[in-house]
């Protein structure tokens, strides 16, 4: 926050001086600038015909470099204090002696202390506030996770529950009947085969995020080759969707990318089973894959009904999920989408959503080459 | 056949291992339950199962220390019943010897092929048995291992030494998964580097001179972190 704030006032020149500043303490520092200024000083003294009024310029410009970087008052004062006597000592008549009388020298004095006074109050302004802004901002960052997590355990509550609900109630139901007939039977336990593995997907799901221990630790990679983990993504998702009608186009080289490869089927999975429950269409989705010399882009497309636009910009927030239930009467799908985009953004990839008219277009993608940095 | 195969389960969560147990005792085989590893290990000892289905995570010990002690002695085959986020477990336990892995949760028939695929490969030690010079056939894909052939509708396919080597390795075991280090030590030998990107290249060419959308495989699937599963044989039960 701090280096932000210093690039919008100070030019090149300050920000190698600044480098430097970094290495040695304030005094030193101070100590540095009154030798450089004394030096410069007496250049002038014994090049130019004595001229004054150029030795106190370049002392007041050491004096605010010295306000301005040094953490206390202390310095600034001080110097202020010793560049009014090495002035009235050297650089005024008479030479090489201290003389107090001189007409004029208190000006010189309050004129070098204000200067001093205002540049060090400025600073000290300016640090409190960038300190608070950087305060201000680490507590909203924090608000944010809080807030995310919040929604997350509030969508994942509410979607565990309602099919745990149901397998309890048919099965009770089934225990306590005995007048079933066997269809009647039959259809009770299909309902609990049924929401027993829509709750295993999502247990499945919640499972993969304890890979991710932080949205800010990195997952572990390995190089995987995209058609393998896509194909085991589709294995899968027509286990699950047997029905479900799907278009696969990927390019023809081998693309080798560093991820977690269980993590990014979860992604596959979800998208597409989101795009085949939720776009209401029969149409078949299509996946496919593009890439660049960065990142390779996934693209899951649909040609539903598509994202009501006021769930547009949040459909990854977790938000969703207990929504989107009373508009399509299908379970929600905020967590799997929220999950997609803790999963992704773990790759340093980005996951978006849009309305492609007819249906949805969710692309996400990751980088092809590790980024080592942190 | 004439006598039933014998099933020695070893599996802690007793509802799970009554279920298995009742779908394995509905397709005509004998089952042996055992709760812990101890138990397991004096099954196996004393009732000589033909094939062993083993949780890896038992209370009392590792189930790779199972593996070992049953591979010490014995190839009977053994399957091994594991979740699906371990990848690194099952891969130590395929190659500690296990014959093969289910993920749970699965499905009847899932486990059913992999038992059969098992114990038909059990019988195939022996180089020479006629099973194992037969040609490989699985929908349009047809191999001859004598002639080094693969064909597919009939054409036969162009593929290099290497790539031949990695198909009909696959085919041998069809059915079964063949983890990559294997495959890599099979191919290149026992030397040969750890990164199996090689692996994964002749793999990629393979898939595009095999399969008709390599996105959608339909004769060797991935098992991604672990290795290849070609599908099973036509002909094999």
């Amino acid at each position: 926050m701090s280096i932000k704030f210093n690039k919008i006032n100070i030019q090149p020149i300050f920000t190698s001086l600044r480098k430097i500043r970094h290495q040695m303490n304030d005094l030193t520092y101070t100590i540095l600038l009154m030798i450089c200024s004394t030096t410069i000083a007496f250049l002038f003294f014994f090049s130019s015909e004595k001229n004054t009024a150029n030795i106190t310029l370049v002392y007041i410009l050491a004096l605010i470099l010295t306000a301005r970087y040094t953490n206390s008052f202390l310095y600034g004062i001080c110097s202020s204090l010793i560049y009014v006597v090495l002035v009235n000592c050297f650089f005024t008549y008479p030479y090489f002696r201290i003389d107090f009388t001189l007409s004029g020298y208190p000006v010189t004095f309050i004129v070098m202390l204000a200067i001093t006074l205002t540049t060090s109050a400025t600073t000290s302004h300016l640090r409190i506030q960038s300190k608070l802004l950087s305060e201000r901002e680490e507590m909203l960052q924090k608000a944010d996770k809080e807030k995310m997590r919040a929604n997350l355990l509030r969508a994942i509550s509410h979607d565990l529950r309602t099919p745990l609900t149901s397998i309890i109630g048919t099965s009770a139901n089934y225990l306590e009947s005995n007048t079933l007939s066997e269809e009647e039977a039959r259809v009770l336990l299909q309902h609990i085969y049924d929401d027993s593995t829509w709750l295993l997907h999502m247990v499945e799901n919640l499972l993969s995020v304890t890979r991710i221990q932080d949205t800010n630790t990195k997952v572990k990679k390995t190089e995987e080759a995209i058609e393998e983990v896509i194909s085991e993504a589709i294995s899968r998702f027509k286990k699950r969707q047997p029905i479900a009608r799907l278009e696969v186009k990927i390019p023809d080289e081998l693309l080798v990318v560093p991820m977690d490869a269980l993590l990014i089927e979860q992604v596959i999975i979800n998208l597409l089973e989101n795009a085949w429950v939720h776009s209401r269409s029969s149409y078949a989705i299509t996946l496919s894959i593009t890439h660049n010399e960065k990142e390779v882009a996934f693209h899951i497309r649909d040609y539903g009904i598509g994202i009501p636009s006021e769930h547009v910009s949040t459909i990854f927030d977790g938000m969703t999920a207990s929504n989107s239930k009373s508009i399509d009467g299908h379970r929600g799908m905020g967590i799997g989408l929220s999950i997609c985009k803790t999963i992704i953004e773990a790759h340093r990839g980005t996951i978006t959503a849009m309305n492609c008219n007819p249906g949805a277009e969710f692309i996400f993608t990751l980088p092809k080459e590790d980024a080592y940095e942190c | 056949m004439n006598a039933k195969f014998t099933v020695l389960i070893i599996e802690d969560e007793e509802n799970i291992a009554s279920f298995i147990k009742n779908t394995l005792i509905n397709h005509d085989y004998k089952v042996l339950l055992a709760y812990t590893g101890q138990q397991g290990l004096s099954l196996i000892n004393s009732q000589c199962p033909d094939i062993i289905l083993l949780d890896l995570g038992l209370p009392d010990m590792n189930g790779t220390d199972i593996i070992k002690s049953v591979r010490s002695w014995s190839s009977n085959p053994i399957v091994v019943v594991s979740a699906r986020t371990q990848e690194y477990e099952k891969v130590e336990a395929l190659e500690l010897g296990a014959d093969d892995y289910i993920t749970k949760p699965f499905g009847t028939n899932e486990l059913i092929a992999r038992i059969r695929t098992s114990l038909r490969h059990s019988n195939r030690l022996l180089k020479d048995s006629p099973l194992y010079k037969r040609p490989y056939q699985c929908g349009n894909l047809y191999i001859d291992f004598l002639k080094r052939v693969v064909m597919i509708n009939q054409q036969e396919v162009h593929l290099t030494p290497v790539e031949y080597k990695i198909v009909a390795h696959l085919a041998q075991n069809s059915g079964k998964v063949v983890t990559h280090s294997s495959l890599m030590t099979y191919v290149w030998g026992p030397y040969t580097d750890t990164d199996n990107k090689i692996l994964r290249v002749n793999m990629a060419n393979i898939r595009r001179k095999l399969e008709k959308n390599p996105a959608e495989p339909e004769y060797i699937y991935t098992e991604v972190g672990i290795g290849y599963r070609m599908k099973e044989d036509e002909y094999a039960n």
